[in-house]
Parts: C-alpha cells; structure tokens; sequence
C-alpha cells in the first residue's frame, strides 16, 4: 500500500473523490465535512450545518455540488465555491446512512434507518421515489453507474437489487414530479414506481454494504457475518457466486477497484484486505493498530482508494504506476505490462523485444520498479519487489525482436536493488550485510564490497562507482578504491537523474530535487509542494522535471520555473529540443512539445551569453512583467530594458542600469520636470556635466545651473547666465552670478539698479573702485556708510579652472552588447551627448596603470612570502626519515621452489602465413623475403628485384601493430589479418592484411591518365610504374578481380611503353625521322579516348609539319573517327583537304598504318604481323628477338622470354 | 577483499595506463604504512622510469634504500645505457639469489622486464612465472604472448580472473591476449579500452590500444583518428609513431615522415629494428635469387 496522504480527525463515516480535482470529502462523526486536497496536503474547507454525525457524502460529477446525509435525518445539498448549503431535503425519518448523485439524471440516492431507500431530483427538489421493502435499517444505496439499477444492503440480512427504469419515464419533466408527490403517497406501500429486482439471500447477519461491478454484471456485499458475497446477476436472476472469509469482524465496507481485477474491502477489524476478483483468493492485507475502518472509496478516474476509520482517513495507491524505464542514447527500454519494450526516439518507433516474467498475481506491487540496461552487452536488470527485493537480468538476443511469446531464461537473485556499474558488471545491493555485491552476466559474483554507510538502495554513477542512498545522505562509492567520492545531506531521495555528460547529478525526493555535481557538491536545492515525478537533463545542462501537475525547469543556479501545465502524471525519459518524450501511467510514450524560450533566455542570461540574449530579443515575444521583474530581480535592468516600451518604465530601467543616453531619450519623451531632476541627479553621479546642464537647462532650474558652471569654471556660461538672469529680472540670480565670475562691478552695478545704494557703495569702496564709489557716495548725498576699519579685505574671487571641460573623467567602458544591439531597437539617442560622454580629458586610462602598478607590487610581495615560506619548509625537509631496510617476508617460496619448466615457444602468426600461402605478397609481409622473390620469379620470371624493395619493406612494415604494454617491458607485435568480421571465430590465423589493395592502384591509375591528360609524362610515368611494380605483390579475393589484375597490367602496359616512346621522341629533336615514327607509334598505344586523340593530333601535326601529308592525314582520319573537339575537328579537315590536294609523303618512315603491328618495348620499333618476337612473361610486352634474355624495358622486373607459370595474386587460384 | 580504503589505487591505475605524469602527481598519500609506502616509491620512481627519467631515479635512491627500490634503480640503469646491461644483469642475478630478499616480486618483476627486454623468456619465466602480484601474473600473459603460448597466457589470465576480475592489470591483460587470439575476441578487447577511456583520463597506451583494435578489424580510418589524438597528447611516443607509420601504410598515406622521427627519437624500437633487418634481408634474398 502506498499511501498518499493520511488526515487525523474525529471518526470518518463518509468519504469521496472529486472527480477532477484533487479532493476529497471527508464527512466525520462529530457532524464536520471536511474538503482536503490530497496533493498539497491542505484542509480547503469546512461545513459545519449537521447536527450529529455525517454518515453520507458525495461530490457532483460535473456541477460543483456535494450531498451529505446525516443523524439530524437531514440532506443536505451544497455548493462548494460558495461555501454553503444550497437546500436540505426532509423526508426521512431516521439516520441516514448514505447519499449518493446519480451519474446523469439529477438524481439523489439515500438509505435510512427507517428501512426505506428514497430517491430525490434535486433541481426540483423533491423526492421522486421511496423504495420500501427492507425490513431493517438501510445501510447503504448505491445507483449502477450505467444501468438504471440500484443496489441496497440492509441489516435485515439481505441485498436488494431495484429497478428504476419507471422512473426515468415519469420524470420527463420536472412538474411532473410534483404532481407526482401525491400519488406516490398514496402509493406509498404500494411501490409501483420503483420495484424490487432481486432479494439476496445468504448473509447470516446484517448487511453493511453492496456494491455493484463496474462493467460486469456482479455485485460485491459485505456484512456483519465478516464475510464478503459476490453475487452475479442476469436479466432474470440473480445468485450467489463465492464468499471470500477472513475478515476479523464486521465487514463495513467493500468494492470492486475499477482498474484492476481486484475487490478491496474494510472492516471493523482494522484492516484493509485486497482480493483476487477472479481467482477469489485474498492478496494482501494492510492492518492498522487501533482504528477501525468504516468506509471505503473508489475515485472515479485515478488509481486511487480511500479508507476512513477512528481517528482519520488514508488516502492510497495499492499499486506503483510508474513504469519501469532506462534510457540508452537514442532508445528507451521499458516495460509495459509482461514485455519489455524498446522505443526509439528518432524515428518514433515502438517494438516489443522479449517477453519478461509476469509479476506474480499472490501479492499487489510486485511489478518491475527499476530497470537498468547496458548498451553494449544488450542487457536487462528488471527489479521488483518480488521475494523482498530480487532482480532478474535478462540478455536479449540480438534477433529477437518481435519473437515469439516464450518467457526468456532470466537470471534471477535477490537484493534490494541492482545496476549496471559497468559493461559487464552489475552491482546488487545485499541489504542485510549492507554489501554490495559485484556480479557477470553469468550471474556470478565477482567482488563483494562492504558500504560504508547503511544503504536502502543504489544507483548508477558512472563507470565503477555507485550511488548509495541512505535515509538521511547520498554518497558516491567507488567500487575498486573502496572510497567514498562524493557526500551529500539529502533525506529520501527516491530518484537520480544524471546528466548526459555525468558531470550533474539531480536527486530527486518526493517534495525537493537537489542538484550536485559529480562529486556529489551541492549546486542547489529546490522545494516543491506537489510531488515530484521525473526528470531529466536537456543539452543545454537545464534540468526539465514534472510534478504530479506541471513540467517545469530549473537553471543550474536554482531559479525554477513552469513549463506547462500537464493533465495527468507523466515521466520524462528525455529531452530532446523543444521535445519532451515521456510515459505515462498505461506506458504509453508521448512526446510533448514545449516551448523553451524562457527558460534559454534564462540560461543564456545567466552564462552571460549576450548575443543569445539579443537575438532572442529580437526574434521572439518574450514579454511582460514577470519577465522584467525578474530581470530587474537578477541585476540585468540593462536587459529589461529591451522590453519595455513604457517610457516612464525604460526611464527608471535606464537610470538602474546607468544608461543615461536612453535616460535622456526617455526624458524627453516625457518632458516632464521630477523626471529630468531625477536625470541630472544619475547624470551628476556619474560626472557627465553634459547632461546635467541639459537636465538643468530642461527644468530651467537657473540656480543650479550658475552652481555647476561655477565648479566646473565654465565662466563663458556663467556671464551667460547672469546675462540671461538679468533679462528675467532676477536681481538675485544676477547678483549670485557677478559673485561667482568676481566681477564687482557688476555687483555694484546690480545693487545701485536695485536701490541697495549703501550695499553698492561700500563694495565699491571696499575694492577699491574709488570713482564709482565716488559716484555713489554723490547718490547717497554723502551719507556713507563707515567702513569698519582695522581689517584688511580682499575679494573673493572663485578659484580659476584649471581646466574648463565638459564631463569628469569618465572611465571607457566597453560596450557592452546591449549598447550595441541596442542601436537597432533602441531609441535615437540624441548624438551631442554620445560626443559629450567621450570626455575631453584624453588621459583617460590613467588611473588603469596605477592600479595595474598596485597590484603589481602587491603581488611581487605576495610572492616572497611565499618564497619565505618555501625555504622554511625545504628547512624541513632534511629531517625526513630514511626507512629503514625492510625484511621482506618470503611469499612465493614454496611456488617458486616447485619445478617449473618454461613452455616451448610457438608459432609466430608470420610463420603460419608463410606455411599457409604461395603469394608473394603475403610471404614479403611475413618478412620472407627469400621466398617471396623465389615465388615471383617462379610465377613471373621476375629477376631484377631492386625495384621491388620499398614495396616489399612496406608490405613487411604494415604486417604488424604495436601494442604498448606493461611499462617500461618491451611492447608485442600483433600481425593485422585479412578479412575480420565479428563473428570470426578466435585462434583461427587468416592471411595478413597488406598495405597494397587493389582500390588503391584503381586510385593511381585514375591519378596516372590525369597526369598524362595533363602532358606531365614523366609524373605519369612514375606513377603507371609504380602500379606495374605493385601488382606482383597484390592478393585479392575473387577470381574476377584476378581478370581484373590482368586487365590492369596490359593497360598500364601500353601507357608505359607510350609514355617511354614519347619522352624518348623528346629527346631524338634531331632526327626528324625518328621523331614522326615515335610519334606514330604512340597512337597504336591502347590509350585511353582522350590521350589517344592528344597523341593523333601531335602526330599529325607533326607529321603534317614534316610534309609527310598522306600520314597526317591518315591520322585526321582516326582523329576524326574519335570524335574530338570542334578546333581539332576543323584542323583535322583541314589536314585532309590538304592531303588531298597533294598526296605525298615527304620523308619514309618505318611505319605502315595499314599492316598491323606491335612495337618493341626496348627498341621502339615496329614488328609486323608474322615477324618473330619474344614477350615479358609479367606484363606481356613484345620485344625483338635480340632482347631475349635481357630484363623488360617496360616494366623493369622480368627476363624477357623466360618461363614462368602466371600471376598468382588471390588464394581463388589456388583452390 | 572489502576493509580498508586502497590508498594506492589511484596511482597504482594511472601507471598501468599510461598516465604517469598523472601517477606521480597523485602519489602524495597520507597515512601510508611502510609497506605502502615502499611500494609508492617504486610506483613514482617507474613512472619516471617509464618517462624516461632515468638519471633522475638512479641519483635518488641512495644505497641504503629498500630492495625494491634497488631493483627499480636497476631497471634505470640497464635502461639508461647499452653499457651497463652486463653489470646489472650480474647484479640481479645476485640478488635473485640471495634468499633473503630474492623472493622480493618487485626484484623479481624487474629482473622478468629486464630479461624480457633481453629475449630471454625462458630466464623471465624462472622467476615470474610463480606470480605472486598482479603485476607478475601480467607480466606472466606478456611473456607468454610474445612466446605465441596464448594457451598458457590464458591459463595465467585465468588465474589474475579468479583474484579480481576487475583490476586494471586483468583488463589490459584480457585486451592483450584477445588481441593476440584474435577473431571475434577484438572487438572484446576494444570495448575494454573503450571503457578505459570512459573511466580514467585518456592516454596514449589507451589510445594505442583502441587504435591497435581498430586496426585488427581492418578499421584504418578510425584508428588515424586515435592515432593522430595520441600524437596530439605526446608528440615523442614511440608506439603512437609506429602504429602511425603502420596506419598510414595501409591507407595508402605517406608514413615516411613518421618513421624518420621515429628513428630519430627511439633508434631502439621494435619497428625502426624491423625495417633495419628486413633491409638487410632484401639485400642478401637479392644476392641468392
């Protein structure tokens, strides 16, 4: 059982879910009716209307309305959003047991203790019906939720099934029931309307309840007897099925779960007991220690139970609904009722993979909990609860998907949990001992481990450590160290979700997640009032998680957020994008699509990746006043800034964030005089004088104005001032202003205009300005005032500036990229003021260096402390002990004593290859070369092998593979075998692999013809060569590709001879005749189509330049037939035409196109038809007679004439 | 097996795989015993060895070290020079002799490298083949490869199976010998380094060793890419330059580049030797045919 939520009240008679929301009625012998909701855990509300206990209650399934009947015979309809009751219906005439909505018409069903069930329509409210026929008290009524049936158990020893299909028929309308009222009165022993079904007869004491079947024709009762009936019923009858014993005492209540194939009932002997429907075998039971229960209820929708007794009520699962999953990078393995699934996210594909055992039907929750799998190995850990706690590994043939229904052979043990710690290894939890046991897949045990602390359960943690899980703390084991990496204060952490990178760990516990690193280090803790589900990590390190209500975020720094609101439970396996894939309760996989933009912008603000930032700014909507309050809560006003379009709001961002130009631009959009001195007093802060005379200047606030141009000693601006005061008349503002400018004068002018002529006159004779106070004195008609005398005087003048600038120095920050992006979407900030901000100091980085100096010092005496320090502690190192020599104990005298005799060496992996093959090349990557050239010569009269050298070193060279070993021990070489595959069967030597393949030398011929196109001969030549050179030593598979050699060395052949024809053409400039005959030669070369019409063209050309014109033109036949470019096509005509004109041949050459020939690879010249020759026994050349016994000109290996059986080059041949 | 923390076991790991400046710098362990200290010493003095340190290890250990250490100090000089090979190898036989201490595995596992460095298996056989660590019974597997006895390599690794089937040594030794048997067992042995590679730091001896295997399974293109990593990580190491030259034999890629650095910087590796013998072999096989 597991239990969601438990209350502690007076006794609970009534109970019942709301179907929706996550509430539950609870009514209480004390008269109280309670609202819960069992998710937060929070008692909602109240009703306090009944006198005396409340037996009955029952919520609407659509309206937001609930019934309660009680010991005050009292039925009570309520309204729970407002918080009253709506009506009581009277009638009864007793206690009444229970009330119940019916499921579609506006129906109320009660049971009494004055022995009759009513039936009232409470729109109308009144009652329609009165079922009587029960000799005893009613103690419970209940409609069928589909058919028009109701069911009554009563302490007059039977069940009564009635029939009230009449009564759906007379309530057509509502004014029908009141008419209705009178005759059912007179018929009120009559009972026309509503008539009993069937009696059931077979319980020995009272009955406390029945209950209908959801779906199949049965009904479950429970009574006083302490048995359970179940009877099933048909259109015409209705009988006794089973009797389920074992109930203590009194059964109270008892029901048919709507999901599973269960009943559950509860009694009065404190326990709660489950029953196999089906089988009618009793399953579990859950006892408590004092209280007894008296109701049971079903919710409608959820897999959920509730049970009230003495002192409260429990809200409960019987069974965990959470699959048991493991993701495995692109899939997801889980299990869905007896199979084990896989699901693959790119392509959205479920398949069933093998069947796994069904959980046993003898006890609830025995299903699979956790699963772990190993990619590699394509191996399954199911977990459950079944014997206390035992695993079965299952391994999963890599052909059996979609096979069969046979049950696979399951490895089995038992252990409170086990993972995969590595490929091949699982860990199983040996709870008694607190060990963990290390085991194959052979289900062998490798290592057993102790745990340091006393662990209730394991997770993975990355190759070869564990995550051990106590009640109270996490710790991070290492496996093979027996050490503890990582510790953590974490109480009841049921789940752990590591990130895909291992480097974060979330913990996840019923009511909190905790991030940590890999070392288990505290990042951050978050609390959730509803339950949480799932988790998991998407790319960008933000962990995605549910609750039982919402999919919801958090950033690595803690901040949390919701995604979206889901409708029933559901666990995210992975994240990929904008997609959550998930399960949910039926281990159905959906993907859900999110929108992500939130939590991004978060993050990237929080990595301080601005540029993110802006563009998400730009291109989406991310708005509105949560937005900014949080970024103003996270320091960035500077970004909130991008959001606003309220000036007065973008006014007091700019002036949080210090961006006095948008300030500005927002100031004067609103114009208004608190904004523009809140401006000058940021802009003062700052120093930028610029902006606070504007400020200034904007509210017209003179006084200050004068104030600043005095302390900055912009004296142009304060004569100004006093100029612009006089104009206002503003005798003082005039007056202040001649004080701070010194000017005396003025200020005698000023006081004279203002008639303060005493004033005026002493300041004039005090400075000395005598005449003017001459002046004055006159005015005041000698009536001076006295000087005091005896005191020196001297004017006040304002100290000169220095140097009159604009701004204070302002330090140059960097822009920072809102600045810069704010350009585009910001506003037009007025650009004097962008001028006025680069100050006219010019020295700005000053203070920079001296700071720099600073820290430069205070380093450099940081560093001989530490200098001191090291010398102290060299002084300690002298008196390090010196270990004493250590008598070691003998440990391996007996083995070694025993006599051991060395095994003989074995074969080396060479020497096999070289018993094994007759190809050359296999034998000179074995590194014999002897034998090698033995075979060549043999198969190919090769005799010149110098050539041949660097081939042969390479192919010895590739043979083997060095394998770093022990330290400093010498490495082993391995020899690299042809033709690997997985399923090669170990210790069976193939052939070594050679360096030389024939898609290589395919590659060089493909790099030969593109030299020659390019009139590189002789590159070309090297290369044709170097093939030529390399066939001998080839091996390759099939006999095709033999035919394929073959066909190889004759076309490299003929490019050999041709391009040795051509390069000797090159040298012979001399001999004109010589040349003309090469060059014809060349043409009769097998070249590509391409070269060939190169070579034709250079023949005719030349041969037309020598006037040799029935020869050239002989070749335009054959360059024309080659179907060449249009300008050699023209001159090939040309040539024709000419030839035509003037058959002749002006030099004799040794060359007659219309007799064939072959050419001889060493002398060049042509041998007809029927003339003798000899050939190379490699490439097929021909040669003169005289050439016999020499090496092969073209190819540069063979004797030319000699015997030799062919080329061997693939084992195909051999067999 | 569970009790005590194995202090050791980092440094211990990262010297089997390669990670020696990682061994050394992982060797300040507190609350040593003596014996577990000892065997830190020899652990950091071989990871020097191992770098190449020679002088540094013999300067060191003073006389009057323990006989492990002795026998490390051994090991640098017979390495540091040709010249000294003589002197040390009557040295260890000495000791070996010398019943108080010649039962020493660690002596005994130097004096099983030194022979094996000299060939002599039969010699390294005397006195490994008793084991007595894992380290012997792994050196046991090496002597056995390199004598092509893959059935007595599998009966020793057996053997270091039934002791911990999860130590590094038996790993790398099971990589070794799958190596050496070849066929399916490759892929056995990659997925070995594979999983080394997911668990402690990268190292050219991993990295090799994934290359090796992708070599084996005709992968090249996979094992340049492992290769050229391992070049990264140590521009010097002498296998990462033979396996290279190897590699790019196959694919077809210049190598002669690789092997000049080779001879350059190990005149003594097992490859630049093979090319050396297998010239002179051309040339006499030339002179005979």
């Amino acid at each position: 059982m597991l239990t969601k939520f438990e209350t502690k009240s007076n006794r609970v008679k009534g109970l019942s879910f709301h179907s929706k929301r996550p509430w539950i009625l609870a009514s209480l012998h004390s008269g109280v009716i309670q609202l819960w909701d069992y998710r937060m855990g929070t008692l909602i509300d109240r009703f306090e209307e009944h006198d005396g206990p409340v037996r009955g209650v029952n919520f609407h399934k659509s309206q937001p309305l609930f019934v309660s009947g009680g010991d005050d015979y009292k039925i009570k309809v309520w309204n729970y959003k407002l918080h009253r009751c709506l009506f009581t219906l009277l009638g009864h005439l007793d206690y009444i047991r229970t009330v119940q909505f019916h499921h579609e018409s506006p129906w109320i069903v009660s049971a009494s203790d004055d022995q009759t069930i009513r039936i009232w329509n409470w729109q109308s409210r009144t009652c329609i019906s009165v079922l009587t026929g029960h000799n005893h008290y009613v103690m419970c009524a209940l409609f069928h939720p589909k058919e028009d049936l109701v069911v009554s158990a009563s302490l007059d020893q039977t069940v009564r099934v009635w029939d009230i299909g009449v009564l759906r028929k007379k309530s057509v309308s509502p004014a029908d029931d009141i008419l209705r009222l009178g005759q059912m009165n007179t018929d009120f022993f009559g009972g026309v309307d509503a008539v009993v079904k069937y009696v059931l007869e077979g319980h020995d004491r009272g009955v406390n309840w029945a209950s209908f079947h959801p779906t199949l024709p049965l009904i479950v009762s429970g009574a006083d007897d302490r048995q359970i009936k179940i009877w099933r019923m048909n259109d015409s009858k209705a009988w006794e099925v089973d009797t389920l014993r074992g109930h203590m005492n009194n059964v109270s209540s008892v029901l048919f779960h709507s999901r599973q194939d269960i009943i559950v009932s509860n009694s009065e002997d404190k326990s709660i007991r489950v029953w196999d429907a089906t089988k009618r075998t009793a399953l579990q039971t859950f006892r408590r220690e004092h209280d007894r229960f008296w109701i049971l209820c079903c919710h409608p929708e959820m897999n959920l139970l509730a049970a009230g007794h003495d002192s409260g009520m429990i809200v409960f699962k019987l069974e965990r609904e959470r699959p048991a999953f493991s993701v495995s990078n692109n899939s997801l393995y889980y299990v869905k009722d007896r199979f084990l699934q896989l699901y693959e996210y790119s392509t959205q594909k479920d398949t069933q993979i093998i069947p796994i055992r069904r959980p046993g039907s003898a006890t609830l929750n025995q299903g699979p909990k956790t699963l772990s799998y190993s990619p590699t190995e394509n191996a399954v850990l199911i977990c459950s609860d079944v014997d206390g706690g035992s695993y079965e590994l299952y391994i999963i043939p890599k052909d059996s998907f979609n096979k069969g229904d046979t049950v696979h052979e399951a490895k089995r043990g038992v252990g409170g949990s086990a993972v995969f710690v590595a490929r091949n290894r699982f860990a199983v939890l040996e709870k008694s001992t607190n060990q963990v046991l290390v085991k194959n897949l052979k289900n062998e045990i490798v290592k057993k481990s102790a745990l340091p602390i006393v662990t209730d359960a394991i997770f993975y943690a990355g190759t070869g450590n564990l995550l051990c899980k106590a009640e109270d703390r996490v710790i991070i084991f290492d496996l093979q160290q027996r050490m503890i990496l990582g510790d953590l204060q974490a109480s009841f952490v049921r789940y752990v979700v590591w990130s895909s990178d291992m480097e974060t760990v979330a913990l996840l516990s019923k009511h909190s997640i905790i991030i940590a690193d890999k070392r288990l280090v505290h990042r951050c803790t978050l609390h959730e009032t509803i339950r949480v589900k799932s988790g998991s990590w998407d790319d960008n390190g933000v962990f995605i998680y549910t609750t039982l209500t919402h999919i919801k975020y958090c950033l690595p720094n803690g901040d949390c957020g919701i995604i979206k609101t889901v409708d029933v439970p559901v666990y995210i396996t992975k994240i990929s994008g904008n997609n959550i894939f998930c399960l949910d309760r039926d281990g159905k996989n959906r993907s859900i699509v999110i929108d992500a933009t939130e939590y991004l912008f978060k993050l990237s603000l929080l990595k301080k990746r601005y540029d993110h930032v802006m563009s998400m700014i730009r291109n989406s909507e991310l708005c509105g006043q949560a937005m900014i309050a949080y970024l103003q809560q996270k320091g960035f006003p500077e970004v909130a800034l991008h959001f606003v379009k309220d000036e007065r709001t973008r006014f007091n961002l700019a002036l949080e964030s210090g961006n006095i130009q948008i300030a500005v631009a927002s100031a004067k959009e609103i114009d208004e005089k608190d904004h523009w001195y809140k401006l000058g007093v940021e802009a003062l802060r700052q120093g930028n004088s610029g902006i606070v005379e504007y400020a200034y200047q904007r509210t017209k606030n003179f006084e200050r104005l004068s104030f600043l141009y005095l302390i900055t000693g912009n004296l142009d601006k304060l004569s100004k001032m006093m100029k612009i005061a006089e104009v206002k008349n503003d005798v003082m503002g005039q007056f202040h202003n001649a004080l701070y400018l010194g000017d005396v004068k003025e200020r005698v002018k000023i006081l004279e205009n203002a008639g303060h002529l005493p004033l005026a006159y002493v300041t004039a004779k005090t400075h000395g300005l005598n005449d003017i106070a001459e002046g004055l004195a006159d005015k005041l008609e000698r009536n001076v005032p006295v000087l005091p005398s005896g005191r020196s005087h001297s004017l006040l003048i304002p100290p000169t500036p220095v140097l009159c600038g604009g701004d204070w120095p302002l330090l140059r920050v960097m822009k920072g990229i809102f600045e810069g992006g704010l350009d585009s979407v910001g506003r037009d900030a007025p650009e004097e003021y962008e001028d006025a901000a680069d100050a006219d100091w010019g020295e700005d980085l000053d203070i920079v260096d001296v700071e720099n100096i600073q820290n430069g010092d205070v380093s450099m005496v940081s560093e001989n402390d530490e200098a001191h320090e090291e010398n102290e502690e060299g002084g300690w190192d002298l008196e390090d002990l010196e270990l004493p020599v250590d008598v070691e104990t003998p440990r391996a005298t007996t083995a070694r004593s025993s006599v051991f005799v060395a095994p003989t060496p074995g074969m080396p992996v060479s020497q096999i290859w070289v018993q094994k093959s007759s190809l050359a090349g296999e034998h000179a990557a074995a590194g014999n070369f002897d034998t090698a050239m033995r075979l060549l010569n043999r198969q190919l009269g090769i005799k010149n092998f110098k050539p041949l050298k660097s081939f042969f070193l390479d192919l010895h060279t590739g043979s083997h593979t060095h394998l770093p070993t022990f330290p400093s021990s010498p490495i082993i070489s391995l020899a690299i075998e042809r033709g690997w595959s997985e399923s090669a069967s170990p210790n069976v030597r193939n052939p070594p692999a050679l360096v030389f393949s024939f898609s290589q030398l395919e590659d060089k011929l493909k790099a030969g013809y593109k030299a020659t196109t390019a009139g590189k001969f002789t590159e070309a030549l090297r290369v044709f060569m170097s093939i030529l050179h390399t066939i001998p030593l080839i091996v390759v598979e099939t006999r095709r590709e033999v035919d394929e050699v073959k066909e190889l060395v004759i076309i490299v052949k003929e490019y050999v001879l041709g391009l040795q024809m051509e390069l000797k053409r090159r040298e012979v400039k001399d001999d004109p005749v010589r040349q003309l005959e090469l060059a014809a030669y060349f043409t009769h070369c097998n070249l590509q189509l391409p070269h060939l019409r190169l070579a034709l063209v250079n023949a005719m050309s030349l041969c037309f330049k020598a006037g040799n014109l029935i020869t050239a033109s002989n070749f335009a036949r054959r360059l024309l037939e080659a179907n060449p470019a249009e300008a050699h096509a023209q001159k090939a005509r040309s040539v024709i035409q000419a030839a035509e004109r003037n058959m002749r041949d002006a030099i004799q050459l040794n060359y007659d196109f219309r007799n064939p020939f072959v050419v001889c690879g060493a002398t060049y010249v042509s041998i007809y038809r029927g003339q003798k020759d000899v050939l190379c026994p490699y490439c097929g050349s021909h040669f003169v007679v005289s050439q016999e016994g020499e090496i092969c000109a073209v190819c540069n290996l063979s004797v030319v004439g000699s015997d030799a059986s062919g080329l061997l080059c693939s084992p195909a041949q051999i067999r | 097996m569970a009790g005590a923390p194995d202090l050791l076991f980092a440094l211990r790991n990262n010297f089997y795989i390669g990670a020696f400046q990682a061994a050394i710098n992982s060797a300040d362990v507190q609350n040593l015993s003596e014996d577990d200290a000892i065997e830190r010493d020899c652990l950091v003095y071989r990871s020097y060895i191992a770098l190449g340190s020679y002088q540094l290890v013999i300067n060191e250990i003073d006389s009057s070290a323990a006989t492990p250490l002795q026998a490390v100090k051994l090991l640098a000089l017979y390495l540091l020079s040709a010249d000294n090979k003589e002197t040390v190898i009557s040295s260890i036989r000495e000791w070996l002799g010398d019943a108080a201490i010649g039962n020493n595995p660690i002596l005994r596992l130097i004096a099983g490298i030194i022979f094996m460095h000299e060939q002599d298996y039969n010699e390294v056989l005397k006195y490994t083949n008793a084991g007595g660590t894992m380290e012997l019974n792994a050196l046991n597997v090496q002597v056995f490869l390199k004598m092509h006895r893959s059935d007595y390599a599998e009966k020793q690794l057996r053997v270091m199976q039934q002791i911990d089937e999860d130590h590094t040594l038996t790993q790398l030794a099971t990589a070794w010998l799958n190596l050496a048997v070849g066929g399916s067992k490759i892929q056995e042995a990659y997925l070995i380094f594979q999983d080394f590679s997911e668990k402690y730091q990268m190292t050219s001896l991993i990295l090799n060793g994934k290359a090796v295997c992708c070599m084996h399974m005709g992968n090249f293109d996979e094992a340049e890419s492992f290769l050229l990593e391992a070049l990264n990580k140590d521009a010097k190491d002498p296998e990462t330059l033979a396996n290279l030259v190897v590699c790019c034999l196959h694919l077809g890629k210049p190598s002669s580049r690789f092997l000049s650095q080779l001879k350059l910087s190990h005149p003594e590796h097992m490859l630049v030797k093979r090319v050396s013998t297998a010239e002179e072999n051309f040339d006499r096989a030339v002179q005979t045919v």
